[in-house]
């Protein structure tokens, strides 16, 4: 013991680590009535640090090149020591991920977080939910397998209704005419570079915001349910009878994410193919369609609505009007109450959009 | 400002698009045109479409002989075409390709009746819409237009354990294939047993079938159980448990904190 409390002084001395302790024990406090739906944010960073681990290891081994891609993942599959593990858990986490995304967005819309201070948490937060989708739909194509390639084929062709730009917008992402060989070069530096970059600085934006502003109470077990936020100055939101954010929170973190990994476990192990169904394991072959070609399920709801209108154009259009509502819910809700009861058209129209993007889901699915 | 101008077009000359590359399918003109044909001529390009050769990708010229890829030379007899190939010539054509069964076949009864009212392949595996061979092509109907049906019998039995272990295989296969476990090496193993299984028949020996079939169904026993994957889901079944005892120890300790 005594060995330890030297290294800790020893550490102590040279980068103040008792200070920045003591500040997460005593002065960075939580609310009170903090819920376990605030720690799916750390769930959120322990998924995305398992698919940079993950993804760094089938990097090892993976080989972007149409002829052997998919030979590659199958060696990783078959031939290294717990590659089909370190796939599976890539594969599923990034579905995961996406649930985790969606269910942190929820959380935040129907405890009114979103609110005025917190209209830039909110934005970061959608766009780290559309870069978490890029970075899902440029890694789908990466095992150049039957699906992949022509649920890529499918998805990059509906750029193509854009007026103008559509058919120039398809050939700079294909590479070419046709998803091929640059196609995968392109979609290969977008998934290992550009995008996970693009995720770590707005993760590193998202939680400066939120350590700027403090943690926002939620809006459960208090008689005034409003947002406090005056707008007039800059304020750290504190609170003085809050807990501490170490060990409480921390502890309440760490139920979340075994909870987590649980269910991922549950998943790889157990029920893998609801993820990976059997034609991903067919190599792609440009010139043999599959009868039913259908995206992930994350993308169910946007394949659907393009099917519900007669041109693609106007899919599109309702999908962006869509996004961009979102997108700028904060700024369009400018209400003050918080709590979901008390503010009904909210909940009810929220939980109709929830409940229709499900339904477009399963419809998507069975279409 | 130039840098920043050289920047930008070298970004742009990266992601403009290179010129297309796409493999072109060549056209094969013998089933371009028999299958635009009706009755008796475009029948056998739409019997083909539909056979194991056209799946493999061997196609007319492979028995007729000539240039499916040259239109104006196809049928040209200078491009070795060749017509209908006559009866006696089908042993030595099929046998270009199945050349361990021509040779079981040359040596039969089969073969020694050729040129004398004996069968040839398509007798039994019919000409264009030649499909995997089965243990059922050995029937009543295709046997007893020149014979009697007893030894066939005979044969056919005792092919029928092999070609079940076979079958099984075959299926079980799939299943790993569905699990996404690589199967070439064990595909081509079991191409290689069917084969040998298959090309038997053509000895019409049944001493030397039952011989032969005994040490292959002892060689297809070795891949009973391939792929098991009861350790895989035991191991999963223990982590999840962690997992969850982790997510309990944790709150158990929470709990006391709070």
């Amino acid at each position: 013991m005594d060995f330890l409390k030297q290294l800790y002084d020893w550490v102590d001395v040279r980068f103040g680590v008792r200070e920045v302790v003591d500040e997460k024990r005593s002065g960075h406090l939580l609310p009170p009535n903090i819920n376990a739906w605030y720690s799916l944010g750390s769930v959120l960073l322990v998924i995305f640090c398992l698919q940079i681990v993950t993804g760094l290891l089938l990097m090892l081994y993976y080989v972007p090149d149409i002829d052997k891609a998919f030979g590659s993942v199958a060696f990783i599959m078959e031939e290294i020591p717990l590659g089909r593990l370190i796939r599976l858990f890539h594969a599923v986490g990034s579905s995961m991920m996406l649930l985790v995304i969606l269910l942190h967005m929820f959380s935040v819309l129907f405890m009114g977080s979103y609110k005025a201070p917190r209209e830039l948490h909110w934005l970061t937060g959608f766009f780290l939910l559309l870069l978490a989708m890029g970075i899902s739909l440029t890694g789908y194509l990466l095992p150049w397998n039957q699906l992949s390639f022509w649920a890529t084929t499918v998805a990059t062709d509906c750029v193509s209704s854009i007026p103008f730009v559509g058919s120039d917008l398809v050939e700079l992402l294909r590479g070419g005419k046709q998803v091929g060989f640059h196609t995968l070069g392109r979609f290969y530096t977008l998934h290992v570079g550009l995008l996970p970059a693009s995720i770590v600085v707005m993760i590193g934006t998202h939680l400066f915001l939120i350590r700027r502003t403090g943690v926002s109470t939620p809006p459960f077990g208090l008689e005034d349910t409003t947002n406090q936020w005056q707008g007039d100055k800059f304020v750290c939101k504190d609170h003085p009878d809050g807990i501490p954010f170490f060990p409480n929170f921390v502890l309440q973190d760490l139920i979340s994410i075994s909870l987590y990994l649980a269910c991922l476990m549950m998943f790889v192990f157990f029920f893998p193919n609801l993820f990976i169904p059997s034609t991903s394991y067919m190599p792609a072959n440009p010139l043999v369609t599959p009868s039913h070609i259908k995206p992930e399920w994350y993308f169910l709801a946007n394949y659907q609505t393009l099917k519900l209108f007669p041109s693609e154009i106007v899919g599109l259009t309702v999908q962006a009007i869509a996004m961009t509502f979102l997108a700028l819910l904060p700024f369009i809700d400018r209400g003050t109450e918080k709590h979901p009861l008390k503010r009904p058209t909210f909940t009810l129209t929220a939980i109709g959009c929830i409940l229709l993007w499900i339904g477009l889901t399963i419809w998507g699915l069975y279409s | 400002m130039k840098q920043l101008l050289f920047a930008f077009l070298l970004v742009l000359s990266l992601l403009s698009a290179p010129p297309a590359t796409a493999a072109v399918r060549p056209v094969d003109v013998c089933v371009t045109c028999h299958g635009a044909l009706s009755a008796r001529l475009g029948m056998p390009a739409k019997l083909w479409k539909a056979s194991i050769h056209a799946e493999h990708g061997v196609s007319c010229n492979a028995c007729h002989g000539g240039d499916p890829m040259d239109g104006a030379n196809s049928m040209s007899p200078a491009r070795g075409f060749r017509g209908v190939p006559i009866a006696t010539e089908i042993p030595t054509i099929c046998g270009g390709c199945h050349m361990g069964i021509a040779k079981y076949n040359a040596a039969s009864p089969h073969g020694k009746a050729l040129g004398r009212g004996g069968p040839t392949c398509v007798t039994c595996h019919g000409s264009h819409g030649v499909v995997k061979a089965t243990i059922d092509q050995i029937n009543r109907k295709n046997c007893t237009p020149c014979h009697g049906f007893e030894s066939a019998w005979e044969i056919r039995n005792a092919m029928l354990k092999t070609d079940g272990m076979l079958k099984a295989i075959e299926d079980r296969i799939i299943e790993l294939k569905n699990q996404g476990i690589l199967t070439d090496t064990l595909e081509k193993r079991l191409f290689a047993l069917r084969n040998q299984s298959h090309s038997l028949f053509h000895t019409l020996n049944i001493d030397l079938i039952r011989q032969e079939s005994a040490h292959l169904q002892a060689e297809l026993e070795k891949n009973n159980g391939i792929g098991n994957t009861g350790t895989g889901l035991s191991i999963g079944a223990l982590a999840v448990g962690w997992a969850l005892l982790a997510a309990l120890l944790f709150y158990l300790i929470k709990k006391n904190i709070d």
